[in-house]
């Protein structure tokens, strides 16, 4: 049998951080460790992260906006250095913050309306260091016209447009004509090229040259 | 609607053309009843008519004047042609070059409108000087010499006026027009607010204060159920209203195609990305092949999910792509004849609208229906 996940959670609302603990009780493979209403309550809590004998969570669910007013890839990356994996929720997608939070190294995005079995896959894919993939960051990178977005092939292009449309990934491949692996790598790819662009060495010649190729586009 | 200021612009450019048709009348009547004349008459005519066809033909197909026009006129016919007539034109009277110095008046009302305010003044300096010089030269009378020198200035005093007072009115106008505008979209958001708001009370609202009086059971289905369409609709409700756009005819007919179908159990996971603005009917179109669409998912994918996307066309182009997608069992397109839903009223309705569907499914793979206006 696998070993148990640990998870926590940063949220600001009460109510849904309990209802996620009554949710997550009920799995078996998945353990709540943490809840916390901020990143820094979290990294405070002497009972995990305070004591460096013991492991973080596996995977930290992170509410996309928390109402401290603390930065979304600030809150990320702080999360990232301790060793977790970071899947963001948030109760509608903003697609300009999905993307922020992508580019900061999130791995995944959901929208607090799925079920279960949909939160709990996730959760076991970033576990197991697969990537996540869900329709609504497949959306937002689909439709992301900010001038620093990353050039993607036609074929991961197709391949994001389908899942973003709602079908499965098993359908949007065979639509394409290639295996559920391959769709699976693109999809993996455009992330990896999210995360990439969101590093530093990203220069102002790069965007410049962006900024151009969209006007050309466009024209 | 062309701006105000462009009308005035234009009835400035027709009121200067007609004056200066009305000289050239002249002239070529001068001309023309003189048949003993020097060639340099016929030249001078030429090439004041060919100039006036330039400068106004120009102006009257641009909306304003060149200004390297305007100078080569008043150079030529303004400057030259009087000089050039006294000079080897043959006969020294005032009556003979009375036509090319009448040409002067329109060439200063038209430079009064099209330079600016300097400019303006040292031309009519520059043909007040000429002009005066070439009728000191065929020995003119001070009568004459000074009516022909009033009408040079007082034609470009009174154009100046015209351009100053109907370029204001203009202005006025395009900014009452502004205002207008900006009124009637205001009243438009507020109206859309409202029904926002009315739509909120009966849903919403009443659902949470329900639940806040302790009167029912909010874990029973029912409920539940209720309570995730509320908060679907409110997500569309969001996303609809994240960008300020002031035409909502798709996000409207597609609202009313997911309102029917949820109400009959259906859950719709709606994704909307930058809807483009489309005609009334296609918009109409689009909600009615959508509902069928859902209604499609309703009766035979049997996961009772479905999920709509509605976006501006990925590719450019200004067309609207909708799709409606499920999980469910699909069907094989070769063998099994699409249900009447999709052939009839999402085919037929999109195709009479100048849109297209396309409907994509393989057996176990659901259905994928996708909706493009224009076609």
């Amino acid at each position: 049998m696998a070993r148990v996940i640990t998870v926590a959670v940063v949220d600001d609302d009460r109510m849904l951080r309990d209802g996620l603990r009554a949710w997550l009780d009920g799995v078996p493979d998945l353990r709540l460790v943490a809840t916390a209403a901020t990143v820094a309550e979290l990294l405070a809590d002497p009972g995990r992260y305070g004591d460096p004998q013991r492991a973080p969570a596996d995977v930290v669910l992170l509410d996309l906006v928390l109402r401290d007013g603390s930065d979304p890839a600030d809150n990320i990356r702080r999360l990232l250095r301790t060793g977790s994996r970071v899947l963001m929720i948030s109760t509608v997608p903003d697609r300009s913050r999905i993307i922020e939070a992508i580019r900061a190294g999130a791995d995944g995005y959901l929208t607090k309306d799925h079920d279960l079995p949909t939160l709990v896959c996730a959760v076991k894919d970033l576990a197991e260091g697969r990537g996540a993939h869900s329709m609504e960051l497949a959306f937002a990178c689909a439709y992301d016209d900010s001038p620093a977005r990353p050039r993607l092939s036609p074929r991961e292009r197709q391949i994001l447009l389908d899942y973003a449309s709602g079908m499965t990934l098993k359908s949007a491949a065979r639509r394409a004509g290639i295996t559920v692996h391959t769709a699976k790598d693109y999809l993996d790819r455009v992330k990896a090229k999210y995360q990439q662009a969101g590093r530093p060495t990203y220069t102002k010649l790069d965007l410049a040259l962006r900024v151009r190729e969209d006007s050309l586009d466009g024209g | 609607m062309r701006s105000g200021t462009d009308r005035a612009q234009s009835f400035l450019i027709v009121a200067t053309l007609l004056y200066r048709g009305s000289h050239l009348t002249v002239a070529v009547m001068a001309v023309a009843h003189r048949p003993w004349h020097p060639p340099l008459q016929h030249l001078g005519l030429a090439a004041a008519l060919g100039l006036s066809a330039l400068t106004y033909g120009t102006a009257l197909r641009r909306g304003r004047f060149d200004r390297r026009h305007i100078w080569a006129d008043i150079l030529v016919t303004g400057c030259v042609l009087p000089l050039a007539l006294c000079a080897w034109g043959g006969v020294r009277e005032p009556p003979t070059i009375a036509w090319a110095m009448l040409l002067g008046g329109s060439a200063t009302a038209t430079a009064a409108i099209a330079l600016d305010r300097l400019h303006a003044l040292v031309v009519v300096a520059l043909l007040v000087l000429t002009h005066f010089i070439g009728y000191q030269a065929v020995d003119a009378t001070p009568a004459v010499v000074v009516g022909h020198l009033n009408s040079l200035v007082s034609s470009a005093v009174m154009t100046y006026a015209f351009r100053w007072y109907l370029l204001r009115q203009g202005r006025l106008l395009d900014e009452a027009n502004a205002r207008a505008l900006a009124a009637e979209a205001h009243k438009a958001r507020y109206a859309e607010r409202l029904e926002h708001h009315r739509a909120l009370h009966d849903t919403v609202l009443a659902t949470l204060t329900t639940l806040a009086a302790g009167t029912v059971d909010a874990n029973a289905p029912e409920v539940r159920q209720r309570c995730a369409r509320e908060a679907a609709y409110l997500r569309r409700l969001i996303q609809q209203t994240a960008e300020e756009t002031p035409h909502r005819e798709i996000g409207a007919a597609l609202e009313e195609a997911v309102g029917s179908v949820e109400s009959l159990g259906l859950r719709v996971t709606a994704q909307y990305h930058a809807l483009p603005q489309v005609p009334p009917e296609a918009a109409a179109a689009l909600g009615h092949a959508v509902r069928e669409a859902l209604n499609n998912v309703r009766r035979h994918a049997g996961t009772g999910h479905a999920y709509l996307t509605a976006t501006a066309d990925p590719d450019g182009g200004g067309g609207a792509v909708v799709t409606v997608v499920d999980r469910g069992p699909g069907f094989d397109p070769a063998r099994c004849e699409p249900g009447l839903g999709l052939r009839g009223s999402v085919h037929g309705r999109m195709t009479e609208a100048g849109g297209r569907a396309t409907v994509d499914t393989a057996p176990g793979e659901g259905v994928r229906v996708e909706l493009r206006w224009p076609g």
